[in-house]
């Protein structure tokens, strides 16, 4: 599997741990969660930001958590498909 | 040399039928894998529609060049075709050559840094479409795309050792380049042609089963 690829694959399992966790997580569960060293997960973090798929929301007492965006379920949905996409024409 | 022909109406509107399907082909694909490739921003999404864009853009300039042979033939409305021919020879050039190379580049770019492949993509491109443009001939085009298209399947070959075995998707990415370079022979049948009727037809109709593979092939995964 090439980096390219697994880059996609980590920004899923990102995804997927914020879904499965009725999409509110914090931020240091989701790292442990993501099984990622603290400079990636910043790193994909960021990316996932940057390309509006997570958002960060602070509650009233001040605490940072991250959501999924529509685009990012949107993401979530598509994502075998794409992958079964990139596979099968070797992409 | 080309074989002596007449025009006929019958087979010029398949021609003409079989291109336009090509192209509307070609940008079925690009737009259909349109929401994959905004979703992930992958490299090789991003080749492999770009591919079937500029395959559509140089069907489409075969189209535009089926129009002025007809423009001449059945209204008696002469456009100089001397004039432009080495133009629409320089982007068919441009366009197809880089067609083949993104199609090429899709499966192998992550081997590479990409800006510089790129780049010599298009440097290729554009010496192969000047080329073409100077000698103002196809069949030029059509010999240095097949040396290109030769060498860069070998190059992919050879830099992806480890997959040793030919997998029907590099069939079928064969097939298009292949088919477009017999496509090129067609291009300006009404100066006589290369092959007979026959062989035309059939490398026309494989052409069109392949891209409706591909398009089948999608369909399955991109809703």
């Amino acid at each position: 599997m090439n980096k390219k690829r697994e880059r996609l694959q980590v920004l899923y399992d990102i995804m997927k741990i914020i879904s499965q966790h009725g999409n509110s997580i914090k931020p240091t569960p989701l790292l442990r969660y993501s099984n990622l060293s603290s400079s990636s997960f910043s790193e994909h973090s960021e990316t996932l930001l940057a390309k509006g798929f997570i958002k960060e929301i602070v509650d009233s007492k001040g605490k940072k958590y991250i959501t999924l965006t529509d685009k990012g379920f949107i993401y979530l949905e598509k994502y075998q498909l794409i992958r079964g996409f990139i596979d099968e024409f070797e992409l | 040399m080309p074989i002596t022909h007449v025009f006929d109406p019958v087979e010029f509107s398949i021609d003409v039928a079989f291109t336009l399907i090509a192209v509307i082909f070609c940008f079925l694909i690009y737009f259909k894998t349109r929401e994959s490739y905004e979703l992930t921003k992958y490299e090789g999404i991003k080749y492999f529609r770009g591919a079937f864009f500029f395959f559509g853009l140089s069907y489409l300039l075969r189209f535009f060049l089926s129009l002025v042979i007809l423009s001449k033939i059945a209204f008696d409305f002469i456009l100089p075709r001397e004039m432009f021919a080495p133009f629409f020879i320089l982007f068919l050039g441009y366009f197809s050559t880089i067609g083949i190379f993104y199609l090429i580049f899709s499966s192998i770019w992550d081997k590479f840094q990409k800006k510089q492949l790129l780049l010599w993509g298009h440097v290729i491109a554009i010496i192969l479409s000047v080329i073409s443009f100077l000698t103002r001939s196809h069949f030029i085009l059509l010999a240095l795309q097949f040396v290109f298209l030769i060498a860069a399947m070998i190059f992919s070959f050879v830099i992806e050792k480890e997959r040793k075995k030919i997998t029907k998707i590099r069939v079928l990415y064969f097939l298009v380049c292949i088919l477009w370079l017999l496509n090129l022979l067609t291009i300006d049948h009404d100066r006589g042609r290369f092959f007979s009727i026959d062989v035309d037809l059939y490398s026309q109709i494989i052409s069109l089963v392949v891209f409706i593979i591909i398009y089948y092939k999608i369909s399955k995964w991109v809703k």
